[in-house]
């Protein structure tokens, strides 16, 4: 029972997050941090040390396209979904009473 | 909010690198005593979808976008250390696979969405329980929460920019100022949704939010009952 509401919660954060994914590639996906605009104010500019493979969310060569940016970004949702059970799972205390 | 590589001085990066590493140590050492197999979905949940709320960019002022940080959430419902392991997953993976944030900063874009964004929140919401009993208390906890976590973290950005001479060529004051005119707008937004998502989990779930949490004080939510109707 308890299971099966735990999984019920799974489920709606997987369907909220993939409509947050879906909502932020097609209509919210321009992106004007106030960081950015502030440090293109003052004339500050990065100097990236890692070269990102997915950059600005995006996979090389197939930029611009909504639907791979959907299931780029529904994949990376579900990778931090997995890394964080694998955490917890290797965070949590030892022995349950 | 996502600092990148360049923008800040090695000794800030250094400095601000040292200090997450002992909220680091605290929060995993806090989470060996106190998290439990029900913590684990609920915090992979909350870890996943913020996450995802974090690719939605928002028009607030001046031409600029923002996004939810999350934080206020991860602390009110986990506990600040368990949601400062959470937030850190976010940034890590967003600096590494996208670029969103740099490696040098790392250190210093977990201090100020990771423990500020966190623990701020989590103490505001304390004392405003403290404060006034019931339902206010919630609701004006969770949205002080999630407003002044932002506005403080933004806050912090600005003094670690502010302090990087040779990177960031201005004063503290025109960083801090820039960042936190900013972000007050952002923390609104966020205090709503920290307030929608309280009342939610109050109305839905009351027993998720009386998980114990991983946190350095405790908080106890003693008039959730089965017929809570929420907020």
């Amino acid at each position: 029972m308890e299971m099966d509401r735990d999984r019920r919660i799974l489920m709606i954060g997987v369907i909220t997050s993939i409509i947050f994914v879906t909502v932020g590639c097609l209509w919210l996906s321009s992106s004007a941090e106030t960081l950015d605009e502030v440090a293109e104010r003052f004339g500050a500019q990065d100097l990236p040390l890692w070269s990102a493979p997915l950059p600005d969310y995006e996979i090389p060569g197939l930029e611009g396209n909504a639907l791979v940016d959907i299931v780029l970004g529904i994949g990376a949702t579900l990778l931090i979904l997995g890394l964080s059970f694998v955490m917890g799972k290797a965070l949590k205390v030892k022995e349950e009473f | 909010m996502h600092i990148p590589d360049g923008f800040l001085d090695i000794p800030i990066c250094i400095i601000t690198y040292l200090a997450v590493i002992v909220f680091w140590a605290f929060a995993l050492r806090k989470m060996k005593k106190v998290l439990s197999e029900r913590h684990i979905p609920l915090m992979a949940t909350l870890t996943a979808m913020f996450f995802a709320a974090q690719m939605m960019n928002y028009p607030i002022i001046g031409g600029t976008t923002a996004h939810l940080l999350g934080g206020p959430i991860l602390a009110i419902a986990l506990g600040p250390y368990a949601g400062l392991i959470s937030m850190t997953l976010i940034l890590f993976i967003q600096a590494l696979l996208f670029g969103d944030g740099g490696i040098t900063t790392l250190g210093a874009n977990v201090l100020n969405m990771g423990v500020i964004g966190v623990f701020i929140p989590y103490f505001i919401f304390l004392l405003s329980l403290k404060i006034m009993k019931g339902r206010r208390g919630i609701v004006v906890g969770a949205f002080l929460g999630g407003l002044v976590g932002d506005v403080l973290a933004a806050v912090f950005a600005g003094l670690e920019l502010g302090l990087s001479t040779l990177s960031f060529p201005y004063s503290i004051q025109i960083a801090v100022t820039a960042m936190s005119i900013h972000h007050f707008f952002i923390g609104v937004g966020e205090g709503i949704v920290t307030v929608m998502i309280v009342s939610i989990l109050l109305k839905q779930r009351p027993d998720l939010l009386k998980l114990p949490k991983v946190a350095p004080i405790r908080l106890d939510l003693p008039y959730i009952s089965k017929d809570s109707k929420g907020c």
